[in-house]
């Protein structure tokens, strides 16, 4: 079998940025620091789902309440993400757990994100070989389309229905592996299944709570998701150097909170094993070697903006 | 016929972590433990990364490609994707070197 040569492996050969003792060190795993945060985030969820609350018999504060409400629920993606890399907890049972939560309210298959996630890993920012690549918008139209949020959700829930069916196109058997496949398509099946339960409870029991603290804000909110993934690396080199196809973005402590860290975007490039809470230590380690947006993701939606009109 | 090998200075050997090993040109990875050292096969039997960097948690080493699990004691596969086991090799501390047991004819393999 051929070696695969991962991110991983190149950050800790021969030439690496950080030693490789020391990049160990950082990949050490503690379930502490993930409990502390998913503890916090429990809070917030609590307070924002409040607005909601106390708004729901004043209808020109509920949407705005529902926006706020939804900002912190679909940065339950960070969530999911930190979880499917096995780096917010050490105990891999509650990442798989929570990997699952997340994926069912944001409507991404936790099993299949993983493998589409590995490849994206492999294959930053490659023109036909990564498969969560956003590219540069052609224009300026493009751009808002993206942002709309229109071809996300077509996207998730168009995978959703046809990986249920038992049809996984060339490019996802490309990244899930053979052994996993009929996990994959079992998983999609379940989660359909949970949201038309769901659906039937809402419609019967006229529960409305699925609708006002959840799909409601996600949908409101998910631009915001957008806007913030499309930092991670579009407007960057479509080269295999993560140190110039990702962009880290130096945000406030409320957003990095959001994120999980994760606009520390080329440190966890760089390394995917590190924890979240170790992000920052190792962004300040290659800060120098690695492409930073000092101004977060305002600025660098700037200079997606200015890509997007020299290319039209 | 198999014969005890040196296969790495103690020094070198990463504390409570994976370090690489080469015999001939078998690449291998070798764990330190409370318990002693064990030595495997370095490439994941499922994508053929190495696992000399992924994650040692226990008895545990994880994949840094997909994430799959072995069981560094005997090989066998923990967690998905991986489902074929690593190959194993006797190992012990003598001296001041690792020690690997291998069959003459695999140190050119």
């Amino acid at each position: 079998m051929k070696q695969a040569l991962t991110p991983l492996t190149q950050a800790l050969g021969d030439n690496a940025l950080v030693p490789r003792r020391e990049l160990k060190l950082l990949m050490k795993r503690s379930n502490v620091p993930g409990l502390v945060h998913l503890f916090l985030w429990m809070v917030l969820l609590t307070f924002t789902g409040s607005l909601i609350w106390f708004t729901t018999d004043t209808s020109w504060l509920l949407a705005p309440a529902m926006f706020i409400h939804g900002v912190v629920m679909v940065h339950h993606f960070a969530l999911q993400h930190e979880c499917t890399h096995y780096t917010a907890f050490r105990s891999r049972k509650l990442c798989k757990f929570l990997a699952s939560y997340c994926g069912f309210l944001l409507v991404i298959p936790p099993l299949f994100f993983r493998y589409e996630h590995c490849d994206h890993h492999t294959y930053t920012n490659q023109h036909d070989k990564d498969p969560e690549m956003i590219p540069l918008p052609e224009n300026r139209r493009a751009y808002l389309w993206y942002l709309s949020t229109i071809p996300y959700w077509s996207s998730q829930f168009g995978g959703m229905f046809r990986r249920a069916t038992g049809k996984l196109t060339k490019g996802e058997l490309k990244f899930v592996p053979r052994s996993e496949v009929k996990k994959v398509v079992l998983e999609s099946q379940l989660m359909i299944l949970g949201y038309l339960l769901i659906i039937a409870l809402v419609l019967t029991l006229s529960w409305w709570a699925p609708l006002l603290y959840w799909w409601l804000p996600v949908m409101l909110s998910e631009p915001v998701m957008r806007f913030i993934r499309m930092t991670e690396h579009a407007g960057r080199p479509t080269v295999a150097d993560m140190t110039r196809n990702t962009r880290t973005n130096i945000v406030s402590s409320l957003w990095r909170f959001l994120a999980w860290n994760m606009n520390y975007h080329a440190a966890h490039h760089y390394a995917a094993s590190v924890p979240f809470y170790r992000l920052r230590d190792l962004h300040e380690k290659i800060k120098d070697r690695v492409y930073v947006e000092p101004k977060g993701y305002i600025n660098a939606h700037r200079d997606i903006l200015q890509r997007v009109r020299a290319q039209s | 016929m198999s014969e005890w090998q040196n296969l790495i200075p103690l020094a070198d050997l990463e504390p409570d972590d994976v370090t690489p090993a080469r015999i001939g040109k078998r690449r291998l990875a070798v764990y330190d433990r409370p318990d002693g050292v064990y030595v495997t096969a370095a490439r994941c039997t499922h994508g053929g990364a190495d696992l000399c960097d992924g994650y040692l948690d226990g008895n545990v080493i994880e994949c840094p490609l997909h994430q799959g699990c072995f069981d560094i004691r005997d090989g066998s596969p923990l967690e998905a994707p991986a489902t074929r086991s690593l190959a194993t090799f006797q190992a012990r501390k003598q001296g001041d070197f690792v020690q690997v047991k291998m069959p003459v004819k695999a140190l050119t393999i």
